[in-house]
């Protein structure tokens, strides 16, 4: 029989909260803690799932202290053996107070089917408020025995109300504080200490330990302890254990508490491992400026404004000996070259060729530059987050290089290209040349030999004329020079455009790959990050 | 009611007849009367007891000495023991040598073998008690075969410093899985050879020191209360009740222990005190206890207070006989049997008290707990069991401890016995030490083999990182980039050419153009973020080994996860200084080709450049960088160069990985972990201390 779990609000949200954490967790939560958040997820799954009308109260405690003899008292009957040999139970035994719906529980809690008694004609022995409970009488957890035995630990953890049943002898013992109690702060309201075996003591006696015992419980972080002393043998106090008891069973509450505290618990540790702090402060996505930070070093790794100044230089240079002033590159033939003096006459025509406008990225410049995006995002982080971060940008570090050389290959300036006015001013500056050696022959003819010229060419024997001929002959001269000048200035503006547009190209391209191949997986660890811990803020609150 | 408990007990009463006979030694002054009285009083009462069970041989090893009358059935025993019993009176010295042996061999006569073991007993007892005999009457010089001649007590005096001195000087600064274990371990043994076994060794003579240890609420203050018939240790329902040690022994004992060695290490108090330090001890004195013999109560092996585990470990290091004290309700808790190993571990004496039987669960409970021992091999102990009964006054009523009592008055005038309990328990401590000590060493061979492997790490990732770096040098990796941009402006622009003059043209004075600076600053940056990058991996890398190796090796990593903040500084200031290098060699040596010379100068920083680029550009010796150099600065000199320049790239680029390592290795170091010869120390001086013994 389940029925709706009266849930307080609060524990469905934190459920949903610890569960996204062990889906985001791995990897980056410490195992231990992330094996016991899974665990507590399926417990709290399978126990909400189960009866809610009934509470399972487990008596646990060291060997000798008396369980079993207060498992009897408190049912009334004598249900698990009692003995003087030390340890007495090594199997669970279970006292069901109605029940309707405690077989699932019981077969969860992996009771075997002979040690279960049920107890329902209590009911009419008015006994009626301790109707739901499940009593377990576990086995010690601190003789020889249950080193090989985690039973009573399991049980510990499943049950949801834990009555520590200790003795004048024991209550001190490190096997009990150490492992169980220590680790019960925050667990008061789901936690009975029974000081068993009063009548050991007297009066005063037992006062002064119940006061020792409870300062100790306070010292270990169990704010406000219940401490019932009993006695199984003389009977005496276990009508308010039995009360104590009954009040948690009726309120139909202990399991939701225990849930919680063991939540709480759970949290509390993931936030000491793992301090919320300053790590929501930390962005969820990579602003602006480091991605152009990113963007421009990886430019740089590609060498993009020098591709583009040599693209410049280049395209310059190249111009020249299309659209300049021949005469000084005539000049300049004419002198010795220094590759010919070397007998290297091959090499000067592989310079050229180097110049070509390929490129390429530097790989360890890419690799430099994306350590360095993650080194300023994550230098906030919790080192496994850091690390994770790392890995996320480096996930596709192998193939920036390739992917930048071929994407920008594709951009890569054409350099051997020749556009057509460059041609025609090529014709131009030849046509002007060889008006200027027109007029040079003009002048000459006119000056040496002004009447021997044929009739077709009386003008130039025309002396008045010289002086005109040989003035449009300079012109032409500073015509070509002026020319030259101009179209060199036009290149070189044409050229200066074209680099911006290519730089602008190249970076856009580079921007694209940065984000697919860098950013993105980045972004998608930074959002893990960010989930991560709204979800732990959020199981603490 | 008390009973000694006599379940599986396979001791031959031979054994302590002929121990007991040793009684011989005692010197007249030494047993005091209230023994001497007690011992009647004691015979009988315990007669009462084991009587019935009388017919069982074994068993009285509570009673051994005392009950002659009861048995009268094994005759030569109690003609020894009588013989013994007159002795102290009639022989004071110049007792024959002979004398134990023959008795020992016709006492032996049920059992030839065993005999012969005991013979040896009786006359180490003898030998012993005899140094005893002799240290304190001062006058008596036994030529017999003794325990410890001065020679043996230095050559091991001196065997036990030097283990002292190698535990002393051990660090386990790497946290690996069993460091913790070992520090403590270590720390044990230090206490130990303090507290007890050199003390014990240089005065062999020193009272018995029994602990009475056991867990919390068995009742260990109430049985010294009991038993020193004298409120000396604070008992109480709060548990854990004793905090600091209690030493209690007869007053002529007192000095013994109140200025001592045993236990050098603690503060003598003459009562507890509440701001007792746990590095304390009360000492108390009361006449009830016989001579000879000292208990020390102890605090609990298992409560919460964990100092107080500790302490009582350190007590039982410093014990001669062990008393462990448990009860009905806890004789299953695993502390109590974690610490009966240990004394089964150590040899040493021991005796079990179960306390808190109630009568009606006495059978039930007996059987089993002896069953128990025997499973665990301790079935043989001296065992002692006391009811549950009132307490008054923080005692047990007399009657539950007589048996007890007795036990340790025999200890007292037993002189022989005693000692051979406290030889059994030295020899035990001593043979641990086979064991302790080379596992001590082991755990540091470990820690040495574990940095070993850690800064192989180091060395391994930096050594590939230098590899790397190499490669990289020769496939051409730099030559792409800003560098390879710079490379095409240079040589497409027409500056390489412009950089080639003819011989006969003048320099103008013209200044190194920008394309050459920026050619060489994208060079740089090349050179520096390959070395960069390389260093970084090598970081990752170690951390990355450091941490898959164990979590002590993330401990040391902490703060080493990236290359130092210098690192590129330093890389940039290196690199600056290898091409100013190469600059220079190119301008020095570069004008081994005359015949170029003559026709052609070149400037000496393009010239450079190129160089670079032609060195970077691998085995791609056809291309035009390395022919331009080659034939500007002949094969030859090129070669040297190229040699020159690359070894000094690699000499500096290994200073910078030097310097980054040695972060590492200095972390290491600061872990504190001695050297080789530390363990092979611990090793030569366990095996001195055997050669000693």
């Amino acid at each position: 029989m389940t029925t709706v779990t009266p849930q307080r609000p609060g524990l469905a949200p934190r459920l949903t909260a610890l569960s996204k954490l062990v889906e985001l967790g791995p990897g980056r939560l410490d195992p231990k803690l992330m094996a016991e958040a899974e665990s507590l997820l399926l417990r709290a799954g399978d126990r909400l799932k189960l009866s809610s009308e009934h509470t399972v109260v487990a008596l646990a405690g060291g060997t000798g202290s008396g369980k079993s003899s207060l498992f009897n008292a408190v049912s009334g009957l004598e249900l698990s053996p009692t003995g003087v040999r030390r340890p007495t139970t090594a199997r669970t035994h279970a006292c069901v107070w109605g029940l309707e719906g405690a077989a699932p529980l019981l077969d969860w809690l992996q009771i075997q089917w002979r040690h279960r008694f049920a107890r329902a004609s209590a009911l009419d022995k008015g006994e009626g408020q301790l109707h739901g409970l499940i009593l377990l009488d576990l086995p010690d957890h601190d003789s020889i025995r249950a080193l090989n035995d985690n039973e009573a630990d399991r049980l510990i953890g499943l049950a949801d109300l834990v009555v520590w049943v200790l003795d004048p002898q024991k209550y001190a013992d490190a096997s009990t504080h150490r492992r169980y109690v220590t680790e019960l702060a925050g667990h008061e309201a789901v936690t009975v200490f029974a000081l068993n075996q009063a009548d050991r003591l007297s009066p005063e006696e037992l006062a002064e330990l119940v006061i020792d015992l409870n300062d100790l419980l306070r010292r270990e972080g169990v704010e406000h302890p219940t401490v019932v002393p009993t006695s199984a043998v003389t009977g005496r106090g276990v009508e308010s254990l039995k009360s104590v008891i009954a009040a948690a069973v009726s309120r139909r509450r202990a399991a939701i508490q225990k849930l919680e505290a063991d939540l709480r618990k759970l949290e509390q540790r993931m936030s000491a491992a793992m301090p919320v702090g300053e790590a929501l402060a930390v962005p969820s996505a990579v602003d602006e400026a480091r991605k152009m930070g990113l963007v421009d070093a990886l430019c740089d790794a590609v060498g993009v404004p020098a591709v583009g100044e040599a693209m410049e230089n280049i395209y310059v240079e190249r111009s020249n000996r299309w659209v300049g002033w021949p005469y000084p590159r005539w000049i300049d033939r004419l002198r010795p070259d220094p590759i010919r003096a070397l007998r290297l006459e091959d090499v000067s025509d592989e310079i050229k060729g180097i110049a070509t406008g390929t490129v390429s990225a530097q790989a360890a410049e890419v690799t430099n530059a994306v350590q360095a995006l993650a080194e300023g995002l994550s230098g906030a982080m919790d080192p496994v987050w850091r690390s994770a971060v790392h890995h996320a940008a480096r996930s596709q570090l192998g193939k920036v290089p390739s992917a930048l050389t071929k994407d920008l290959t594709e951009v890569a300036p054409q350099l051997d290209r020749v556009p057509g006015w460059w041609r025609l001013l090529k014709v131009w500056q030849y046509a002007l040349v060889a008006a200027f050696g027109f007029g040079l022959l003009w002048i000459t003819l006119g000056l040496l030999v002004p009447g021997a010229l044929p009739p077709a060419l009386e003008l130039m024997g025309d002396t008045a004329a010289l002086p005109w001929a040989a003035l449009m002959t300079v012109s032409v001269l500073g015509l070509g020079a002026l020319s030259g000048i101009a179209s060199r200035n036009f290149v070189e503006l044409g050229a200066s455009r074209e680099r911006e547009r290519l730089e602008r190209e190249m970076r856009r391209r580079v921007a694209g790959i940065a984000e697919t191949m860098v950013v993105e997986p980045v972004e998608r660890e930074l959002a893990r990050h960010h989930a991560f811990y709204t979800a732990l803020r959020s199981l603490s609150s | 009611m008390n009973t000694a408990m006599d379940d599986g007990r396979g001791e031959s009463p031979g054994e302590q007849t002929l121990r007991f006979r040793a009684i011989t030694d005692d010197p007249p002054s030494s047993p005091p009367d209230p023994e001497r009285d007690l011992e009647p009083d004691a015979g009988p009462d315990l007669q009462r007891d084991p009587g019935p069970d009388a017919v069982e041989p074994a068993d009285d090893l509570t009673a051994s000495g005392e009950p002659q009358p009861a048995k009268e059935d094994s005759v030569p025993d109690s003609e020894a023991e009588a013989a013994a019993e007159l002795e102290p009176e009639s022989d004071s010295e110049g007792e024959d040598p002979s004398e134990p042996e023959a008795e020992a061999v016709s006492e032996a006569v049920p059992e030839p073998e065993e005999a012969a073991s005991e013979a040896e007993d009786a006359s180490e007892g003898a030998g012993s008690s005899a140094e005893e005999g002799e240290s304190r009457d001062g006058g008596e010089a036994r030529e017999r075969e003794e325990e410890l001649p001065p020679e043996v007590v230095e050559a091991l005096t001196s065997a036990l410093g030097a283990l002292r001195e190698s535990v002393a000087s051990l660090r386990f600064g790497l946290d690996l899985p069993g460091a913790e274990e070992a520090r403590k371990a270590s720390g044990e043994l230090l206490a130990q050879l303090d507290d007890y076994v050199l003390p014990r060794v240089r005065m062999n003579t020193a009272p018995a020191l029994i602990v009475v240890a056991g867990s919390t609420g068995a009742g260990k203050s109430t049985l010294v209360n009991s038993l020193a018939e004298k409120n000396v240790s604070r008992t109480g329902v709060r548990r854990p009740t004793t905090g600091v040690p209690v030493l209690v022994c007869h007053p002529d004992d007192r000095p013994w222990f109140a200025e001592g060695e045993l236990l050098g290490g603690l503060r003598r108090l003459d009562q507890a005190r509440s701001d007792a330090g746990p590095r304390s001890i009360v000492i108390s004195s009361t006449e009830k206890l016989p001579q000879g013999v000292a208990l020390l109560d102890t605090p609990d092996i298992d409560s919460v207070v964990e100092e107080h585990h500790e302490i009582a470990r350190r007590m039982l290091d410093a014990a001669d006989l062990w008393i462990f004290v448990t009860t009905a309700a806890r004789y299953a808790d695993a502390p109590a049997w974690n610490l009966l190993r240990l004394a089964k571990e150590r040899g040493a004496r021991l005796a079990i008290v179960l306390s808190r039987v109630q009568d009606r669960a006495r059978d039930v409970v007996l059987k089993h707990f002896v069953r128990m021992l025997t499973e665990y091999g301790l079935g043989e102990i001296d065992r002692f069991v006391v009811g549950e009964s009132k307490v008054a006054d923080g005692r047990l009523p007399d009657s539950e401890v007589t048996d007890l009592r007795l036990w340790l008055a025999e200890l007292s005038v037993d002189e022989s016995r005693r000692a051979q309990a406290v030889r059994e328990t030295l020899n035990g401590v001593l043979d641990s030490f086979r064991t302790r000590v080379p596992a001590l060493a082991k755990h540091l061979e470990t820690q040495i083999a574990f940095r070993g492997d850690l800064r192989r790490d180091v060395e391994s990732a930096y050594l590939a990182a230098l590899t790397d770096l190499d490669k990289a040098f020769r496939s051409g990796a730099l030559i792409h980039g800003e560098v390879l941009a710079r490379w095409q402006d240079f040589a497409g622009s027409g500056d390489l050419m412009r950089s080639l003059q003819l011989r006969k043209r003048a320099r103008s004075g013209r200044q190194t153009p920008e394309r050459i600076i920026a050619f060489r600053a994208a060079l740089r940056t090349g050179l520096e973020s390959v070395i960069v990058a390389a260093a970084t991996r090598a970081a990752e890398e170690v951390n990355a080994r450091w941490r898959h190796r164990a979590e002590a090796g993330a401990a040391l990593a902490k703060g080493l996860e990236r290359p130092s903040d210098d690192l590129v500084r330093h890389t940039g200031r290196a690199v600056a200084a290898w091409q100013e290098h190469v600059t220079e060699l190119v301008r020095t040596e570069g004008v081994a080709k005359r015949s170029v010379s003559k026709l052609v100068s070149f400037d000496a920083d393009a010239l450079s450049l190129i160089f670079m680029v032609a060195m970077f550009s691998g085995g791609n010796v056809e291309g035009v960088p390395h022919r331009l150099v080659k034939a500007l600065l002949g094969a030859e000199s090129l070669r040297g160069i190229g040699a020159k320049a690359l070894s000094d790239l690699r000499a500096r680029i290994g200073m910078l990985f030097d310097e980054e390592s040695m972060r590492y290795v200095q972390a290491l170091d600061s872990a504190g972990v001695p050297d080789e010869s530390a363990a092979t120390r611990l090793y030569q001086a366990t095996y001195n201390l055997e050669v000693a013994r």
